[in-house]
């Protein structure tokens, strides 16, 4: 892989790329419906257990 | 889809621009792994038919007898010497293997050559596993008349090969360079996968609502962790460790998702350079090597009275297929051994080892739909290509074709168990059979994993900044977070034990 030393210097020294609002409401939108789907499915799953 | 954790098969790095995507039905490794598992699947079937193809298969056995470490897997073929029995094994797997290796269009000298040497290697390994101070479980040391045992099963046997691998990988470059072509990881795990499709089918049939369960709450599970893991490694990466849109996306999903395969479809939608997920990928095999090393042994401890959630947890926390599914083999032994020892309980084998391949696989599954979903957010709203489209296409190009396979596979025993059960017996030696190949394709992925981790990448400089991330996350909270999502959606849930 010839590019990787230069990849590593990339590394090293990146310059800083500001968030954007998109990606702060892609984090944000992701981390609520998982949050929400995490307690919703965890109900829902708690009904097709076995013994309960 | 490359999945697994091995960059050999990664885009070529050599030019910037948008990773090519191959998935056609003769040349792509994804592809071959379906018709190669098919293939074994299919011949192990004659013997429900009433015609036994494969049982000259080696089937290894815990020893402390050499010549007692290995027979032929079929009753049917008892007095087929053993050393026939175990070179028809290689040939047989080398000749299927060549097929996918002529179509694939690889260097096919080097290629029997390595695939030679990783074969016996791995060999070795898995049956050096069996020796019965190694593997023995507590209610079989009287039996062998031993007082102890490491107790570790004969799964021990993929761990010994790991270790080979990594010794071979890291202090002899040269022959491991030498292996290169036959080391494919991702081709072997996913060829495994599809052949175990038939056993776990054959499971299934006899607790078909547990299998019903285990689909349904691995589904949940992934769907939740998914968006997570990614959300909140992304923000960590871009936030705290100042990483560009091109080296968050491909490294949050190569952390938080599915190793190598995520990190190189993300970086595709995003039209990241090819060799940023490439080194994103390096990273996530090495780390993958140190989950499989610790997280079976601390599921074993943490949740041997919870076998399920401990085999989902491997499915969520260890990256790469190859990896995740070696750890769900290694936790669905290590755990049934201390249940064993410590409850009295005795699980049936292989259940752990199913909820860690469903987990993984449906995660695998998602791929082309995250893959989807970023591109089109990265077209529409970031990059902001005018007139480029992103079709559903994409989800079919990133979709993992051996995850059909397993399907194809599983349906099939599990159809014909429940429609005619007086088959059932023949299924079962027929997974048998399969399985005698399937665990072999195991320790050669494992032996590979070990090949291809070099940990001297880790001196390079700039890519501490990488690891950094990957430490923080994957310690920090990801290995935690799956815990209890494993919990949330596997407590209570337990295998069927043995006679019960």
């Amino acid at each position: 892989m010839a590019e990787q030393p230069k990849l590593a210097e990339e590394l090293s020294r990146m310059e800083e790329e500001p968030l954007l609002d998109i990606e702060k409401a892609l984090v944000a939108g992701c981390l609520i419906l998982g949050v929400v789907l995490l307690v919703a499915l965890g109900w829902l799953s708690s009904w097709v257990r076995p013994g309960t | 889809m490359p999945v697994g954790g091995s960059p050999p098969s990664a885009p070529a790095s050599s030019a910037d621009g948008p990773a090519p995507v191959r998935s056609t039905w003769l040349s792509s490794e994804d592809w071959w792994s379906v018709w190669l598992g098919l293939a074994i699947f299919v011949l192990s079937m004659g013997v429900i038919l009433g015609v036994d193809l494969l049982g000259w298969a080696a089937k290894s056995h815990v020893w402390l007898a050499p010549l007692a470490a290995v027979r032929p897997v079929s009753a049917g073929y008892a007095s087929t010497p053993v050393l026939v029995s175990i070179a028809g094994t290689y040939v047989f797997l080398l000749a299927v293997a060549l097929i996918g290796a002529i179509y694939l269009q690889f260097s096919l000298r080097r290629f029997v050559a390595g695939f030679t040497v990783i074969f016996w290697a791995s060999y070795a390994c898995w049956v050096l596993g069996h020796y019965a101070y190694v593997a023995a479980t507590p209610d079989k040391l009287q039996a062998f008349g031993i007082s102890w045992s490491l107790n570790l099963t004969g799964e021990a046997g993929f761990v010994l090969a790991l270790l080979a691998g990594l010794a071979v990988g890291n202090f002899h470059p040269r022959l491991a360079g030498r292996l290169a072509e036959a080391t494919r990881p991702e081709w072997y795990i996913k060829t495994a996968v599809v052949i175990m499709g038939g056993a776990l089918g054959a499971k299934a049939a006899s607790a078909t609502g547990l299998a019903g369960v285990v689909l349904f709450n691995g589904l949940c599970a992934i769907v939740a962790a998914y968006l997570i893991f990614w959300s909140l490694v992304y923000y960590i990466a871009r936030r705290y460790f100042g990483f560009t849109r091109e080296w968050a996306v491909p490294l949050a999903a190569g952390v938080s998702i599915c190793g190598v395969s995520a990190a190189i479809a993300t970086g595709a939608a995003v039209r990241a350079r090819p060799s940023v997920p490439i080194m994103v990928s390096s990273l996530v095999v090495i780390f993958a090597v140190v989950e499989l090393l610790l997280l079976p042994f601390l599921a074993q401890i943490l949740l041997y009275h919870e076998p399920m959630v401990a085999g989902a947890w491997m499915g969520l926390a260890v990256k790469t297929d190859g990896a995740a599914v070696a750890s769900g083999a290694i936790v669905d032994s290590l755990v049934r051994a201390k249940a064993l020892a410590v409850q009295g309980i005795e699980y049936k084998e292989g259940w752990m080892l199913v909820a860690a391949t469903t987990t993984k696989m449906f995660i695998d599954v998602f791929i082309g739909v995250w893959a989807l979903v970023l591109a089109v957010i990265w077209c529409t709203r970031i990059d902001r290509r005018p007139g480029e489209r992103v079709g559903a296409g994409v989800v079919w190009e990133r979709f993992p074709k051996f995850v059909l396979g397993y399907a194809v596979t599983f349906f099939v025993l599990l159809g014909i168990c429940l429609v005619w059960p007086d088959l059932s017996a023949g299924a079962a030696l027929s997974s048998d059979e399969a399985t005698s190949f399937r665990v072999l394709l195991f320790a050669m992925t494992f032996f590979t994993i070990g090949l291809v981790s070099n940990f001297k990448k880790l001196r390079e400089e700039g890519i501490w900044r990488l690891a950094a991330v990957y430490l923080v996350s994957l310690f920090g909270f990801i290995i935690w977070i799956g815990l209890l999502i494993s919990w949330v959606f596997f407590h209570g849930i337990k295998p069927p034990i043995v006679g019960g």
